[in-house]
């Protein structure tokens, strides 16, 4: 084994005799991969200061893959909504502000030819639907 | 993203829970749908879920140390880096389990104190020897290969931050693991005396990953409420059964021999012989094997294993070296604030 | 110049052994920590910043490699030890004291970042290149250990203590990172290795007091001698056989095979 590990002075065993030191507090931590992406949350670290939380986050979340940029933000700066309390999406009829919600590709055929209304959906934001 | 204030940390199975709140959580678990920390849970399922979480951390930190005597001695400066790296992730593994383990209530500074004091467990496989540097090859590939299967079927558990740390965790896993394939592929494309030293440390290995996946199935496990709940996802047999099919045929062919061994109290094999029950049951395409010594399990569980002094005593030196440290850079400070 | 002047070759060969040797062996010793380190994030950052050492060597071992007709590997493991030129500061064992192995970066990562910063404006181009982009890492490293040398230095009285002593110890011993390589002029006078104003020594000094300043902690340094001989001439503590005889130990088992 390593050599200064071998021959390290073990410590007694039983209790320990130190009072218990308490943990310092979470920062989030978000990560983006790169630039022009969005930040993902990539974990936590638990630090005394945003600016050892940023050197901590850095050398640990920013090191598994490549990174561009990082976030840390204290926990307790943080509020969240409540997931059994708190109700985000609607649960009524929503599809009347999404594109899905629109079927018109038969609609347009009434009117024109296949490939009139091929050449014509060309533009779309197919993604988004 | 508060945490109840006090969690009695006890598993008591006579609690009665309120079956109002019961009943919704145990549909969301069969549903497939993920606990929250701020969700309500049964006590004993945050308690099982802390435990669990709490000693998966305890062995990322403890399994650090293995392989960590030998970043002073990899052969090569692409294996200097990459153990170094593999020993910083296992590390960081701790340091996000321990994390969500802190999220169900217990204090981080807790759980080390008590993995020193030995109130905690970790896993046994790592109270064994890694005499040499095939030994490092052997826990790449067969250790981190054992907790490659186990951690999949535990991504695929109930509890929200677990499971996406587990994910987290296998990414890295998978380099861990083509790390140990390569250098067990170098070994046994070596010279006489590689493939000796890779043998005599897959000897080692063999029998402490057989028993990697904890002791043999008793029947009450599947119906157990963990089972249920999801915290545990597949049985200790199913796991060890799909460890063998996959490694034994994989041993074999790359020229090792699985042998059945006797070791003396320092984990060192004193005698072998040949597994004569490895074979592939062409019925079933499963693999027998010889279970290992089960009594030696449990001597190491109960602490008297090779190494489990030593491990404890080394990181206990690790936390009392450190405390002057974490004094002056997390606890309070008794000097005059900096200007 | 991309093309090396012949007499310039062994000078470049030897600074560039002495940087990365330097790296190399800092790195070796600090990554044994990985797993102890006080506090497990500062454990993974230190990791990391080792990880960097060696990362740094294997990429400056590959120019001199070039240069001589080796390998970094080689160059790393197969040397006797008065072959190597890095400094007793990097070779000490800190023996798992943390104010030692803080105060020890705290030295060589404050002068590498002064080193390959020279190294980046090198008129030898591919140096210039490599050092150019090893600079603005080792700038994290600065900016990691001046922040853990002031935490600690205006942590508590013990950590202040415990920092002051560790700076007092290794001082003597920092100031041999600056003996210079055998023909440094030459390489200076061309520009392969070019001055800066003001010099190494005074750059370095006052780099190192402003941080220990604003850390609360004293530093005192003297000026190398110029006669003074050590780690760059092969001279190496008793400390150093063994530190090789470790990492080297596995390596030796079978040197022509691969691991
Ligand atoms: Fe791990
Ligand atoms: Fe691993």
């Amino acid at each position: 084994m390593s050599r200064l590990r071998d021959h390290l002075p073990l410590p007694a065993e039983g209790a320990l005799i130190s009072p218990p030191e308490g943990d310092a507090t979470p920062f989030e931590v978000f990560i983006q991969l790169l630039r022009g992406k969005p930040h993902v949350h990539a974990g936590t670290v638990d630090a005394v200061d945003s600016e050892m939380a940023l050197q901590f986050a850095r050398e640990h979340y920013g090191q598994d893959q490549a990174c561009v940029h990082i976030w840390v933000v204290p926990r307790s700066a943080m509020l969240g909504t409540d997931y059994e309390h708190d109700v985000i999406w609607r649960s009524t009829d929503r599809s009347y502000k999404l594109a899905r919600g629109y079927q018109v590709h038969n609609r347009w055929r009434q009117f024109r030819s296949k490939e009139d209304v091929k050449e014509y959906e060309k533009e779309d934001l197919k993604e988004h639907y | 993203m508060s945490v109840s204030a006090s969690v009695d940390l006890k598993l008591d199975w006579d609690i009665q829970e309120d079956p109002v709140k019961l009943v919704p959580f145990e549909e969301r678990i069969t549903k497939g749908e993920l606990v929250e920390p701020d969700d309500w849970m049964p006590h004993n399922y945050r308690v099982g879920m802390l435990r669990m979480a709490e000693h998966h951390a305890n062995s990322e930190i403890v399994g650090a140390l293995p392989e960590g005597e030998w970043i002073t001695r990899a052969p090569t400066l692409r294996r200097k880096l990459a153990l170094i790296a593999k020993v910083q992730d296992e590390v960081g593994h701790g340091q996000m389990l321990y994390r969500v383990s802190q999220d169900l209530g217990k204090p981080r500074d807790q759980m080390l104190r008590d993995l020193i004091t030995g109130k905690t467990k970790y896993h046994n496989v790592f109270n064994y020897p890694a005499p040499t540097w095939a030994d490092v090859v052997m826990i790449q590939w067969l250790v981190d290969g054992a907790a490659i299967m186990n951690q999949a079927t535990l991504a695929d558990g109930s509890y929200g931050p677990y499971v996406r740390t587990m994910k987290r965790i296998n990414m890295e896993e998978a380099f861990h693991f083509k790390s140990g394939e390569d250098m067990v592929l170098t070994m046994m494309s070596g010279t006489p005396k590689q493939k000796q030293m890779a043998q005599e440390a897959f000897d080692r290995w063999w029998a402490p990953c057989l028993m990697f996946f904890g002791p043999l199935d008793k029947e009450s496990v599947k119906t157990s409420p963990f089972m249920r709940w999801r915290i545990k996802t597949a049985t200790n047999d199913d796991l060890r059964q799909r460890f063998v099919d996959r490694f034994a045929p994989a041993a074999l062919d790359l020229g090792l021999k699985i042998h059945i061994t006797v070791k003396d109290q320092d984990g060192m094999v004193t005698e072998k012989r040949e597994d004569t029950e490895i074979r592939r049951n062409e019925k079933t395409g499963y693999w027998h094997f010889s279970q290992p010594d089960w009594n030696e399990f449990h001597r190491v569980v109960k602490g008297n294993g090779p190494l489990n002094k030593k491990r404890v005593a080394l990181r206990r030196f690790s936390y009392e070296q450190g405390q002057w440290v974490r004094r002056a850079i997390v606890g309070g400070s008794d000097l005059p604030p900096l200007c | 110049m991309d093309k090396l002047p012949n007499e310039l070759k062994q000078p470049l060969v030897e600074l560039l052994l002495s940087v990365a040797d330097d790296k190399f062996i800092l790195g070796h010793r600090n990554a044994d920590w990985t797993g102890l380190a006080p506090i497990l994030e500062e454990d993974i950052a230190f990791s990391s910043l080792s990880q960097d050492e060696i990362s740094h060597a294997i990429a400056i071992y590959q120019i001199a490699a070039g240069l001589v007709g080796s390998t970094a590997d080689k160059l790393a493991y197969a040397r006797k030890p008065d072959e190597y030129l890095c400094a007793e500061l990097v070779e000490l064992s800190d023996e798992f004291n943390w104010a030692i192995a803080v105060c020890r970066n705290f030295f060589c990562d404050h002068h590498d970042y002064l080193r390959l910063g020279r190294l980046a404006h090198s008129s030898y181009v591919p140096l210039a290149q490599l050092a150019g982009r090893l600079v603005a890492e080792e700038q994290i490293h600065v900016q990691h250990v001046d922040m853990l040398l002031k935490r600690l230095g205006h942590g508590d009285t013990e950590s202040r203590e415990r920092m002051q002593s560790a700076l007092d110890r290794l001082a003597p011993l920092a100031t041999g990172l600056l003996e210079p390589t055998q023909g440094i002029e030459l390489l200076e006078a061309k520009g392969v290795y070019p001055r800066i104003e003001p010099a190494m020594f005074e750059r370095w000094t006052e780099d190192l007091r402003h941080v220990a300043e604003a850390s609360e902690l004293k530093l005192q340094l003297q000026a190398p001698r110029a006669e003074a001989i050590g780690g760059r001439r092969g001279r190496h503590s008793d400390a150093f056989a063994s530190l090789l005889d470790e990492l080297t130990e596995v390596y030796r088992l079978e040197p022509e095979a691969a691991w």
